[in-house]
This record gives structure tokens, sequence and C-alpha cells, in this order.
């Protein structure tokens, strides 16, 4: 094993792997591997037990034909005794061995978690979240799979080890014939298992690719309906369906090829070991019990040995699994941008700011800006020009490529186009840790015009998402900007929260929060003309510079391009109003 | 059990007349798995024989007298036997797996077929994740039973009757001692695996509550990082992951049961069979050889056992995956297809509703646009070319007139039709020519562009496709595109925005030049230049066709020939906007507060 470079390098990946895993809970693996010990050294000792029966309990019972009670009484309880202390072993050995297996998955998720908590928004975007979400679930699951195996296969090799030494010490012959198919069944296992799990990984691949499908299509049904188009997506789900069933039919090949082949093997095995042994009990160096008893041991290690080939070829898989994990926990923590505002003032100052992703490719360049206290100020500007981006540097969720921004106090809260809520009550989504009177909470619903809220089944205790009921996009908005009221920031940032609710009920959440939060500084994102109307002072971005905050009415005189947007807003009802005239006239 | 037994062969039953593939060549399967499972037999066997015939002597401790030759023949004749066994168990394991896989494959296609055939009430949200599970991992958990259970019901099967059939043969009495102490095991192993079952449920929920959170606190970062609360909810997944760890600790724990209890009664079996074999003695017919094999035999015996009431949980998980199953199948389909279709000339087509009522069937959970959308004998004729605007507050019924126009669904009473001909008896393929939908959330395949397009006319070319950007005014926002009909669109259209994937709606919908254009509008906001693309591309659009826009935008009234004002189900005002906005009604005073809010001046 250690000639080879490659076979000794991954022995040594391999053992480093277990000592990692194995550090986070050693108690727990040690007393699992001492239940492995105490069940190898049983199986062994049923073996010669077995041996002991046959040649000094049954054959002498029909060949002096005489009934010893004491003598069987004593086969009986040895037989019975043996079993039930290779019962502890087990139980004792896989108990803990499942616990060592489950602790340390908990360990690890304890760790990826604190790497998630402690990185600010701007790592997670540099992040896929497919790939977290699989670090987090399926790595940890993978990491940890080789464990519970690993007591097992100890307890298998030591029993080869002293099984090797007896049927070797029995007869040498046939104890190295024997001994010799050891390897083989390994060999055979492992090679199984992994040309097997290749089918089946990717057969597992396209089920993905079929369960994506499939959703995509049942989701877009109206549009499949619409153009009649019901035959050509089935043909289409079947193609890939196909694909998992040919997928499968290869693993099932192989399967059978080698489930028969590892029954065979053992099961020819025998058969040349009656032979062998007929010859040495005719040479008279073995007795019939011990032929038997050496027969009852092999039989009775082959299983054990398929599971040694199963926790071989799971290691691959908990080695990158463990590895995804420990890159992801020795990624440096990224600075939280919120730290690096600064406090001070009435007014929500931003000065030679620049802002963006990318220091070669700012969104905005330099541009100083106040914004004076209890204010109710609009964003305008075409998508893309950095209006969102904006709203989350002053919140501190990304940090300025330049300049600085001075905020009152820390009491800041910015609430996005599409908000996100956590899949537990709405009073959770609200607190969000805190404590809020329900007083308070009911307040904040009230002037988000959320009151559906008090018509769901259990009020604001009502579960919301997958568990619970589903919201509108509207009701997600309102239950998000209550979430941001109930706290009475001093700087409460909207982008485009309330895209997704009628006009008029729009036009009261703003007002309410005008009235409600009169002591705020509300900067939102515009999307409406409704909202600059109400807006004391606007903001526009503009191609390459930004105008305002300034009135609505200087703006229009200011920007042509302003102008040119709030026609295109206005257009429709210029028309209208054309009409009515034109009517009244 | 006898109830449940019946229910599970009931289902059994339907499920094979859905697919009659299933049971086909099951007896060959059966058979050659009988001839397979008996190699497990042959070496217990050989050895009872080589010791009693080939051995006896050196019992007697005359060790000269053993018959090697004896047994080289027996032994030749087992392996032989072996190899025939071998094969038999590789083809009938290869051929249970290939049938049953084809099998679900035939399932799975029906599936498609008839779930996409569904009308759109039973595709809602709330549906729609049961529906794909029906498909996905409903027909896995059957696959999974093929492979698995149903493999060791086979094999196992199979051995048990072999080896009882041995056994009995061998000695009968001690065979039924085995076969009576055994039974117990059957009972216990029952009880340890439905406990074993339900601490996997608790675990398996424990899990999803780890993935689930732990998905929450990356999707939800930011507004965790915004509220301050990732440290809170961050302590909400350890504690979901330390009950994870509870629970799976204790599944490891019952299961640590259950392999030593099959163990304890093996001993009890075999201890039963030394004590009552030597006590017998010779005199009974039992010889050292036999008794050795019936020690190995009853090993072999209690094997299977364990196996099988292992996969009976399994069978059950597999049984109500195919009662969930047919359960899909047993749906209707949507608007079922005419028998006798009539079809339609060309030409300008009028559409003619009469006296048309709808209402839903009641259901759980439904989203609030849904509610009480009843229509009540609504009647009207369109003339051909009409641009008409359907309007009415949230829940007045204009998406479903728009569902039945389009005949997503049809009506309870009253009936509509298309240049004279009733909507339900013209073909599917020639209605969705005539007549296209685009819905409000314009839905588009995680694609390119042309792709998307092609999903309406599979034949276009790309200048067809090109020209079809022209054709309603959008050129200059097509030469935009970063990868022209090559861009990639993202997840439901994701990369482009809400009005843009209205735009590839449009361009979709014109590809089929079809005679009537139902506009599901959107209710989400769009920015300023997109909307007057939209605006422009619709006008285009409009030309020369029958347009029905079911409208949340006053200003689609205002453009329209004619506004069919909903109230509560029933047409309350028809007439031109001119007409109706100085008419005092519902019309007039919802237009006066669409104006106030769409104002920038207060």
């Amino acid at each position: 094993m250690h000639g080879h470079p490659t076979s000794s390098g991954r022995f040594r990946r391999a053992t480093t792997l277990i000592r990692s895993l194995v550090a986070y809970h050693p108690v727990l693996f040690t007393v699992s591997m001492v239940g492995a010990a105490v069940f190898a050294v049983c199986t062994v000792a049923s073996s010669w037990l077995l041996r002991w029966i046959i040649d000094e309990v049954i054959v002498r019972r029909f060949d002096d034909d005489e009934f010893s009670l004491s003598q069987t009484l004593t086969a009986v309880a040895l037989l019975m005794g043996l079993s039930l202390i290779r019962a502890c072993g087990v139980i004792v050995r896989r108990s803990f061995a499942g616990r060592a297996q489950w602790r340390t998955a908990q360990s690890l998720t304890d760790g990826v978690v604190d790497v998630l908590v402690q990185q600010p928004p701007q790592w997670q975007r540099e992040q896929s979240t497919g790939d977290l979400i699989t670090r987090a679930g399926v790595d940890v699951d993978a990491s940890v799979a080789v464990m519970a195996p690993l007591p097992y296969a100890s307890s298998v090799i030591l029993m080869m080890v002293i099984a090797a030494y007896g049927l070797i010490s029995n007869d040498i012959a046939l104890g190295i014939a024997a001994t010799a198919v050891f390897p083989l069944l390994i060999a055979l296992n492992v090679l199984y298992q992994r040309r097997v799990d290749r089918w089946f990984d990717i057969a597992q691949g396209e089920l993905g690719s079929l369960s994506a499908a499939v959703h995509e299509s049942f989701e877009g049904v109206t549009v499949v309906k619409a153009f009649g188009a019901e035959n050509r997506e089935t043909e289409r789900l079947a193609v890939i369906a196909s694909r998992v069933q040919s997928a499968r039919i290869e693993a099932i090949k192989l399967r059978s090829l080698f489930e028969a082949a590892l029954d065979f093997v053992p099961n020819l095995t025998n058969i040349c070991l009656i032979i062998g042994g007929a010859f040495r009990v005719r040479s008279g160096d073995l007795t019939v019990g011990e032929l038997a008893s050496f027969i009852y041991m092999f039989t009775l290690l082959v299983f054990p040995l398929r599971l040694i080939g199963y926790a071989l070829s799971e290691m691959p898989r908990s080695q990158a699994g463990f590895g995804r994990i420990q890159q992801l926990r020795q990624s440096p923590i990224v600075a939280d941008p919120r730290k690096m505002s600064h406090h001070a003032g009435q007014s929500l100052v931003i000065s030679s700011l620049s802002i963006g992703h990318d220091i070669d490719h700012p969104l905005t360049h330099n541009f100083s800006a106040s914004f004076a206290p209890s204010s109710f100020n609009a964003i305008v500007g075409y998508t893309g020009c950095g209006k969102s981006t904006l709203l989350q540097t002053i919140a501190g969720t990304i940090p300025p490529l330049q300049g600085s921004i001075l905020i009152p106090d820390s009491s800041i809260c910015l609430v996005f186009q599409e908000p996100f809520l956590f899949g537990t009550s709405v009073r959770d989504n609200m607190c969000m840790g805190l404590n809020f009177s329900d007083i308070d909470l009911s307040w904040a619903l009230k002037v988000a015009e959320a009151d559906f809220v008090f018509q769901l089944p259990q009020g604001i205790d009502t579960l919301i998402g997958e568990r619970g009921v589903g919201l509108s996009g509207g009701q997600r908005q309102r239950i998000a900007l209550a979430r941001a009221i109930v706290r009475r920031p001093r700087v409460l940032l909207l982008d485009d929260t309330t895209s997704a609710l009628d006009p008029n009920t729009e036009i009261s959440v703003l007002n309410n929060i005008r009235t409600e939060l009169s002591d705020t500084i509300v900067i939102a994102v515009a999307s409406r003309p409704s909202l600059i109307g109400m807006a004391e002072t606007v903001m526009f971005f503009d191609v390459d510079e930004i105008h305002g905050p300034t009135s609505h009415v200087e703006l229009l005189i200011q920007s042509d391009q302003y102008r040119l947007l709030m026609q295109a807003y206005e257009k429709p009802e210029s028309a209208s109003d054309d009409q009515v005239e034109g009517v009244q006239g | 059990m006898t109830i449940s037994t019946g229910g599970a062969l009931t289902t059994l039953n339907k499920g094979v007349r859905a697919v009659p593939s299933l049971s086909q060549g099951i007896g060959l399967t059966i058979f050659l798995a009988l001839i397979g499972s008996s190699g497990r037999v042959v070496v217990p066997v050989a050895i009872q024989i080589a010791i009693d015939h080939g051995l006896q002597r050196a019992t007697s401790g005359n060790s000269q007298d053993v018959d090697v030759a004896l047994v080289i023949k027996l032994c030749i004749g087992a392996a032989i036997y072996l190899v025939i066994a071998g094969v038999a168990q590789r083809t009938a394991v290869s051929r249970l797996g290939q049938r049953s896989e084809s099998a679900l494959y035939e399932l799975r296609v029906q599936l498609f077929q008839h779930i996409h055939l569904l009308s759109l009430e039973d595709h809602n949200d709330e549906q729609r994740g049961s529906l794909v599970s029906r498909v996905t991992s409903d027909v896995e958990t059957l696959s999974q039973f093929f492979s698995w259970g149903g493999l060791a019901y086979l094999l196992n099967g199979a051995l048990m009757i072999i080896v009882s059939g041995v056994m009995l043969a061998y000695d009968w009495l001690l065979a039924l001692v085995v076969i009576f102490i055994s039974a117990p095991l059957v009972y216990v192993l029952r009880r340890v695996q439905s406990r074993l079952v339900a601490a996997y449920d608790a675990s398996r929920l424990a899990n999803s509550q780890v993935l689930g959170s732990t998905a929450e606190l990356i999707t939800g970062g930011e507004t965790l990082h915004a509220y301050s609360a990732g440290q809170i909810f961050g302590e909400r997944v350890k504690q979901s992951a330390k009950s994870r760890g509870d629970a799976q600790t204790k599944a490891t724990l019952i299961g640590a049961l259950l392999f030593p209890s099959g163990e304890i009664f093996g001993a009890f079996s075999v201890s039963a069979v030394v004590f009552i074999g030597l006590w017998r003695g010779a005199e009974s017919g039992l010889s050292a050889g036999a008794l050795v094999g019936f020690i190995f035999l009853t090993y072999r015996f209690l094997e299977p056992i364990a196996e099988l009431t292992e996969v009976l949980d399994q069978t059950q998980t597999a049984v109500s995956g195919m009662r969930r199953i047919l359960g899909i199948l047993a749906i209707p389909v949507g608007p079922p297809a005419p028998q006798y279709p009539i079809s339609i000339d060309k030409g300008p087509l009028d559409i003619r509703v009469e006296n048309l009522s709808f209402s839903y069937r009641p259901r759980d959970g439904e989203s609030e646009s849904d509610q009480h959308n009843v229509l009540h004998g609504l009647t009207c004729t369109i003339p051909f070319g009409t641009q008409v605007a359907v309007v009415g507050e949230t829940g007045s019924g204009k998406t479903t007139l728009g569902r039945l126009l389009a005949r997503f669904s049809d009506p309870s009473v009253g009936g509509i039709s298309i240049g004279g001909v009733p909507i339900n008896r013209i073909a599917n393929e020639q209605l969705r020519k005539i007549l296209v939908v685009v819905p409000q959330e314009p839905f588009l395949f995680s694609d390119t562009v042309a792709a998307n397009l092609r999903f309406a006319l599979p034949a276009a070319t790309d200048q067809d496709l090109i020209n079809a950007f022209s054709h309603v005014d959008l050129q200059d926002w097509f030469e935009a595109l970063p990868n022209g009909l090559e861009t990639v669109v993202g997840q439901r259209g994701a990369q482009l925005s809400a009005g843009e994937r209205q735009l590839i709606a449009l361009v979709r919908a014109s590809l089929i030049n079809p005679d009537i254009l139902i506009l599901d509008e959107a209710t989400s906001s769009v920015d300023a230049s997109t909307e007057v693309r939209l605006t422009r591309a619709l006008d285009k659009i409009s030309q020369g066709r029958t347009t029905i826009s079911i409208a949340h935008r006053l200003s689609t009234a205002v453009r329209a020939d004619r506004v069919l004002v909903l109230d509560s189900g029933v047409l309350v005002q028809d007439g031109s906007h001119q007409e109706l906005v100085t008419r005092p009604g519902i019309y007039a005073a919802m237009f006066k507060s669409w104006e106030a809010s769409h104002h920038t001046s207060e």
C-alpha cells in the first residue's frame, strides 16, 4: 500500500479526514470503537464455540449415542450468553457511532452558521446562494457519512485479523486460501460501489433536471395552454425522463451482475473449502467440527465485507464535502460597512460619495447631497441607474466606494422592493428578535395598511410561507413596511416598496407614514408619479449627473430628461384630460 | 390490518391497470428468482451430505476412510448448480429492475400529459408543488420500492420458501420448532421498525427544518443584516441543528436494537435446534451432518425475515405514493376536447357571449385575487376588430371572463361562440391559432429569447423572429439586447425586468398572428421607458384584430373602443370611455380616484 505514491497519498488524506472528524467528539467515537471490538471478539468466539459444539457435543452424541444433559445445557448457555454479549456490543457500537456522527454534523452546521451570520451581505452577494445552501446541507451530511460505518469497518478488520490467525493456525493451507478471498471480496465491493454509484449519480442528476423542467413546465402552464403546446411539453419532459430511466437501467444491470458475483464468490469458496477440508480430514489434520467452524467463520465475514466496500466508497464524497465546509469556515470575515458610517447631527448628509460594486465602474461618482430632518424625499431615475444601490449604501448593506455618509443615529431601516419574509409568524417577522408590545405592532400594521393581518386565522401569530398562509406581493410588502415602521426609525429607506400595491392603498400608506412618523427622514425610490407628488424634494438620477434633492417643480425646469420622464408617466392622463375636456366642451 | 392490505391490493391492481407493462413477464421473473435463491442453500446441503456420506468415517475415528472422490463429485455438482443459480438470479434482478423502470417511465409520461391537460383551476400556486412531487418524488418512491423492496420480496420470499422446504425435508419437527420460535421475531421487528420509521420521520422533519432555516439565513441575509438579527436567527438554526442531532441520535439508538433482536432470536432458535436435536439423537433418523446443516439453515432462515419486515414500511410508502398518483390521474382533464369538432373559416370572427355564469370549485387557501370570482349571466357581442377593455375591482370577475373566453375553463352556465361556432366545438389546435392569451405575469422559460419566442411557433426562422420585433416597433429594444436572439433570460425571465418580459410575451403572441388577442394586464408597475414601448407595441399588435384587455390600468380603458365594467361578476356598464366617464356610475368613480393618484401635483 505504501509503495504506491497515489494510494499512500489517498491513505494519508483519508486518515486526516477521519482524525479531523473524530476530534469533534472523541469520547463518543471511542465508546463506539470499544463496542465494535467486543462485537468482533464475540463473533470470532462464536465460531470457536460452534466448532466445540460440533466436535465435542454433536458428533460425540451421535457417535456414542449418549445424551449428556449437562453438556447440552452448557452448549446452549454458552450459545445464548455469547449472543447476548455480542448483541450488547452491537448496540453500543451502533448507537454511539450514530451519536458521534450526528453530533459532529451538528458541530459542522454550527460552524457554517457562525460564518453566515458574521459575513455581511456583500460577501454573500459574491457567493452563489445555491452553493452556500449546498455547503450547509448536503456537504455536512456527506462529511459525516463516513463516520457511521467506520467502527463497523474497524471491527471487521479486527475480526479478519483474529479469524485469519485462527484459520491459518488451524490449518495453514486452507487458512491462507480462505484469507486470500477477503481482499478479493473487498476489491469487488469497492469496484461495485464506485461503478454503480456513477450511474446512480447520473440518474440523480437527471432526476434533478427533470424536476426543474417539470416545475417550470407546470409553472408556465398558462403559456403552454395559450399556445396549445401540451403535447410538445409532454414530449420534452419525456426525453428527460427517459434519461433518468436509462441511467437507472444501467445501474440495475451492473447491480444485478455484481450482486450475483458477490453471492457466487463466497459460495464457491465454501465449496472449495469442503473439498480441501475433505483432504485435510482424511490426513487427520482437521476435525469435522473444525471444518464446519471454518466455513461458518468464513460465511460470517462475507456480509460485513460488503459494508467495508460501502464505507470505502463513501470516503471521496466525505472528503469533498468536508473540504468545502473547511474552505467556507476559513474564508476571511469581510468588514461590516455599517461600522464605517458616522453618526452626528439631525440631517442625513452625503459628501463626495461614489457608489457601486466595482471601484472602476462606479454607478455614481463623487456626489454630495443633504436630506433635511423630518423630510419626505423621492428618488427618480431609469432602471439600473443606482437608486437601489444608494439606499443600500446609506443603510450600510453595501460599503461606499468613496466618500462618507453622516447619519443622525444608527436607527435606520431599509425596506426592499421584494421583501424577504421568514417562514415564521407575522409577529416574529416584525420583531426580528426584539420585543414590541401588541399595541405597537397593531399600530405599525395599521400605518402600513396591513389590516388584513388581523383577519388571518391566528391574527398576528399566523405562520406565513411554506407551512403557513400564502401572501400576495402587496401583502408581503406591507408586512415588511410594518416591520420597519414599528421601529420608528430616524431614517426610513423605501426601495420601491409600494410597487405591488394598488394606487389608492399606496397613497394611504405613504400619507400614514408621513403623519405617524413625522420625525423620520423618508427617502423613497419612486416608480409612480403619485409618490413624486407627495415628496418635498426629489432627487433625479440622470444619465451622467444627479439633480437635487430639490422640489419637483424646480427639477422640471432644471432637467430636460426629468421633464421627458414625467411626460412619459403622465401621457395616458394628458390624453384623457383632453378627451374629458372635449366631451365637456 | 386486513383492511389496509385489501386497500394496498386494490391500489396495486389499479396501478397495474394504469400501467399494464408493470406485470408483464412477472411469472418468468419469479421462476428465475426461485432458482436463483435455491443457490443459497447449496452450501449447507453440501456440507450435510459431505459430513454424512464423505466424511462420516472420520467421525468414527478412522480418518483413512474419508471418501474424497465422493466429496469432489458432490462439490463439482454443487459448483455447477451455483453457476446456474447465479445466472438465474442475475437475470431475475435485471428483469425486475428493467421492467419496473420502463413501466415507471410510461407512468411518468402519462402523468405529464394528464397534468398538462388539467384545467387551470387545478394548477393554482398552492397545488403546483404537489403536482411536481407526484411526477418526481412519488414516482421515485415506486422506483425505490421496485429496486429494493420489490427485489427483497422476490429474492427473500423465494429464499424463505426454499429454506423452509429443505428444513421440513430434513426434519419436520426441528423445522416447526425453528418456525415457531422465529414467529415472534416478526412481531418484535415490526414493533421496533414502526418506532424506527417514526424516529426517522422525526429526524427527516428536523433535518428539513435545519435546511429551511439555513436557506432563510442565506436568502434573507440582507434583511437580517439590515435588522441586525443575524445572531438571533443563527441561534435558531443552531437550535434546530441540535434538535436534528437529538432526533437522529434517537433514531440510531432504535436502529441499533434492530439487528441484535434478530441475533438473539437466532441464538434462541439454534439453541433449541441443538438441544432438541441432541436430546432426540439418531433414533429419530437425525444424523450429525443433518444437525450441523440444520444449524446453518436456521441462520439462513432468519436473514430474510429481518429484510422482509424492513421493506414492509417501504411498501406502505410506495402504496401511498401510488395512491396519490392514481388520485391525480383520476382528476378529470380540463375543458374536454370536442368529440365532433367544427372547423371555423378564417375571416372576420365575432365573439358572442351568452348568459355566461361561472363559479369556482371551493378550495382551501385560495389566493386573494381568486376569491369569489363568480360571473352572473353575462351577455354581449364583440364584433371583429374591436378593442375592448374589461375593467372592475379586484374580484369583480374580469380575470375569470378572460379565462373563459380563452377556454381555459368552461362556464358553469351559458356559452361563448366565435364566428358562430361554440367555443367548445373548436379543436384545441385550431382555437390556439385563432385566439392567443398573454397572461398577467407572462411566463418565460429559463432559456434564450429565441427559444421563448419559438415556443409559440417552433418552425419560425431567426429572420421571422427578428421581423416580429420590428412589426411591433421594438427593433431598437431588440438591438439593445446583449446577445440578440441568443440572450439568456434567466429563471422565469429574471434577467429581464417585468416590463421587458411583457414585451417578449407580446412578440411571442404576435408570431401566431391570431384573430383574437386576450391581454391580461400586469398589476405591477413598469418603469416609464418600458411603459412607452409597451403601449406602442400594444397599439401595433392590436391593429386588424379583436383585442380584449383585462385592464388594471384605466389608461388602457381610455384607449379602447369599448369598455365593459364588471362589478361582483355582473356586467354593469358597457360603452366607450367618453360615454361612461360622464355618466354617474362605477366607471366614473373609478376613473376619478385613479386620475387623482396619477398626478404629481396635488
